[in-house]
């Protein structure tokens, strides 16, 4: 099992060959760990985001940047560095209009995002073609997934999770970035509109529950240090977990680094599409024909062509 | 030639008047009475028994500069009687009625309307006070330094309010006209910046023995720090023009009617709230000012948002350290594999042998 070359030899008689061929019509069988033979262009292979999405997370770099230098400043106002970074954007005063026409146009990139989402999704479902399981949508397998996974980084489990087009990190990471999104814009409106919000807050609720409108007095100041509370809380987080989880996740680790050209080209790169989006491969092999020809004959020349059509019970037999 | 020589000429001239322009004249102060003629020294003064130094020295460069530039000594010095003088034993009397007279009117300049305003707030030292807290107050000179008088570009105030200051001190004959003249200086609330203002009240504000020792409540006990947390003070620390200092709140145009929360006439009185808040957050209404502009997050006064900030720490740190371990894992765990860092020759498993 060490060698993986040796077990490769005889590949039918694996006791595992069930989990570790993916048998494919009209390519053959393809073993768990076929991406450390295959070739892949550092620009991308196959196709993974659309226009849209590569317009919109660069929107969203850009304007996180400007909203993260103009608005840490504000928060760390007590630190030598924070006037330093503030007068390069104008002072307080200037600073403080970049960070509202950044956020705004963050919010716009939301909008942008939702309407493409839900106008591909409605088009896809028109079409026929909409399957959950290549969307965002979390569902169970992603924690046994996470949980497969983590026996394999320890070396309880011999190969990877088969996952799908996004796997568990990437939507726990989207599910972050909604609720990042959601807290950030409406507590960052409380902080820009604070008479607006502290009379909308408590005057819905006190509609909503006659019974707390009575102690409605104490509501704004309440909401509003929630509000000064959750986005300073919000924005640090999502600073910390970019810089130092997704920038490193997607650029410095082993066979991402020096550069994961997907955020430009919106493509990905064959071995990282095949270790880490099993499933949404095998898709691709019947949605693309030239990928489909490219791994027929990657299978010939490994010696994979094999049919690995034998089952357990038939090992007694062969041998 | 003509028009060369012309030419030639006229840039002379032209340069020559820029020039004396740009070099301009010295500021001269006001010295009919030649005072500087002994306090140009720079080493004039004394020591007293106790053995405390006292320096007499007066920059000339820097009194003409400050705004009393064009006031004769003695007319705020007024025990002086004679030159040279006895030692000096009364203290100036910032309401002595000085020989200026503005253009349009004729009456002798005073500060005596900002000193009755000042004496009711609550910064005046009252017969009832107790000696510690007579010692504590300021009086004029306290917080009108000549130091502190420097040119700053400020938040601008509109006409009336400006007017408004005018009136503090000068009767109304006539400002109106003068306003034309000097409304490049007046149109704002104070002749400091936001930051200066904030760095004089601190200076007793923040001084935590001094304000314990005048018995005051809890809250301004630590107003100082609590502005310094609030979004005000922290735009008022870096830099911003535009955003509440001390006295925004604090005091109206008049700005030394100060008088604590409870007093009707204060502004942060409960039925003055409105019109303070309204001047900068212009759509004030009576939910909003029930928000704390000195922001305290205690466990017994607030225990939601106390208990709401510990658990955003704990879930900021939480996610941060536990998604950074799963990266380290899976790092750990993809090296094992025989994935190599860079995606070179089209591959990153480059140890295999059946990838060569």
């Amino acid at each position: 099992m060490s060698n993986p070359s040796e077990a490769m030899a005889v590949p039918d008689q694996r006791a595992d060959a069930e989990e570790y061929y993916t048998h494919v019509e009209g390519v053959g069988n393809i073993p768990r760990d076929i991406y450390k033979y295959v070739t892949s262009d550092p620009l991308g292979d196959l196709p993974r985001y659309s226009v849209h999405i590569v317009i919109q997370h660069f929107l969203v770099v850009v304007t996180f940047l400007v909203l993260v230098l103009t608005g840490l400043p504000l928060y760390y106002s007590d630190l030598f560095w924070a006037p330093h970074l503030i007068s390069m954007f104008g002072g307080a005063d200037t600073a403080r209009i970049v960070h509202r026409v950044a956020a705004f146009l963050m919010i716009f990139t939301c909008l942008y995002h939702v309407i493409t989402i839900v106008g591909g999704t409605a088009r896809k479902l028109l079409k026929n073609q909409f399957d959950y399981k290549r969307t965002q949508i979390p569902v169970p397998k992603d924690l046994f997934d996470l949980i497969h996974d983590m026996k394999y980084f320890f070396g309880l489990a011999p190969y990877r999770p088969k996952m799908e087009k996004f796997m568990y990190k990437q939507k726990l990471h989207y599910l972050a970035i909604i609720w990042g999104n959601t807290v950030l814009i409406t507590a960052g409106a409380a902080l820009l509109f604070p008479d607006l919000m502290a009379k909308i807050f408590p005057e819905t609720l006190a509609r909503l529950l006659p019974a707390a409108g009575k102690s409605a007095g104490s509501f704004p100041a309440f909401f509003q240090e929630l509000a000064r509370l959750m986005h300073a809380d919000e924005a640090v987080m999502a600073l910390l977990v970019i810089s130092f989880w997704h920038l490193l996740n997607v650029h410095f680790v082993p066979g991402r680094f020096p550069f994961q050209w997907a955020f430009l080209t919106g493509k990905i790169t064959r071995e990282h599409q095949i270790e880490e989006h099993f499933l949404e491969y095998i898709r691709n092999l019947e949605e693309i024909p030239e990928e489909k020809e490219y791994m027929k004959n990657l299978l010939k020349e490994k010696g994979f062509s094999k049919p690995a059509s034998v089952s357990i019970a038939d090992l007694s037999r062969i041998h | 030639m003509r028009p060369t020589r012309f030419f030639l000429n006229f840039c002379l001239v032209f340069t020559a008047v820029w020039i004396t322009l740009i070099i301009g004249l010295p500021a001269e102060a006001q010295d009919k009475e030649n005072c500087l003629m002994c306090h140009k020294y720079r080493y004039l003064g004394r020591i007293d028994e106790n053995g405390k130094q006292f320096n007499y020295n007066v920059d000339e460069h820097f009194f003409a500069g400050s705004v009393h530039r064009n006031i004769a000594c003695r007319e705020c010095h007024a025990s002086i009687k004679k030159i040279p003088h006895d030692p000096v034993t009364e203290d100036v009397n910032c309401a002595n009625a000085c020989h200026l007279k503005p253009p349009h009117s004729q009456e002798k300049f005073s500060h005596t309307k900002i000193i009755d305003i000042y004496s009711q707030s609550a910064h005046a030292v009252r017969p009832e006070d107790p000696p510690e807290v007579k010692a504590a107050k300021p009086n004029c000179k306290f917080c009108h330094l000549n130091p502190l008088y420097t040119r700053v570009e400020e938040k601008l105030i509109d006409y009336e309010k400006t007017l408004q200051r005018c009136l503090n001190c000068h009767e109304q004959k006539g400002v109106t006209v003068a306003y034309m003249h000097v409304t490049h200086r007046l149109r704002k609330k104070t002749s400091r910046s936001p930051q200066q203002i904030v760095q004089l009240c601190s200076k007793c504000h923040d001084d935590r023995e001094m304000m314990k020792k005048i018995n005051v409540s809890e809250e301004a006990l630590l107003a100082v720090e609590t502005y310094n947390r609030s979004i005000h003070g922290k735009s008022i620390a870096l830099g911003s023009e535009m955003t509440a200092d001390c006295i925004s709140c604090h005091a109206s145009n008049a700005l030394h009617d100060i008088y604590k929360k409870d007093n009707v006439k204060a502004t942060i009185h409960k039925d003055n709230l409105m019109t303070t808040c309204r001047q900068c957050h212009e759509q004030t209404n009576s939910w909003f000012i029930k928000i704390a502009v000195h922001p305290r997050i205690e466990r017994e006064k607030n225990p939601i948002v106390y208990f709401a900030s510990i658990f955003f720490r704990l879930a900021l740190y939480g996610s941060l350290f536990s998604m950074v371990g799963l990266m380290a894992v899976e790092t750990y765990g993809r090296r094992k594999d025989g994935v190599k860092f860079l995606l070179r020759r089209g591959t990153a498993w480059r140890g295999n042998p059946k990838n060569r």
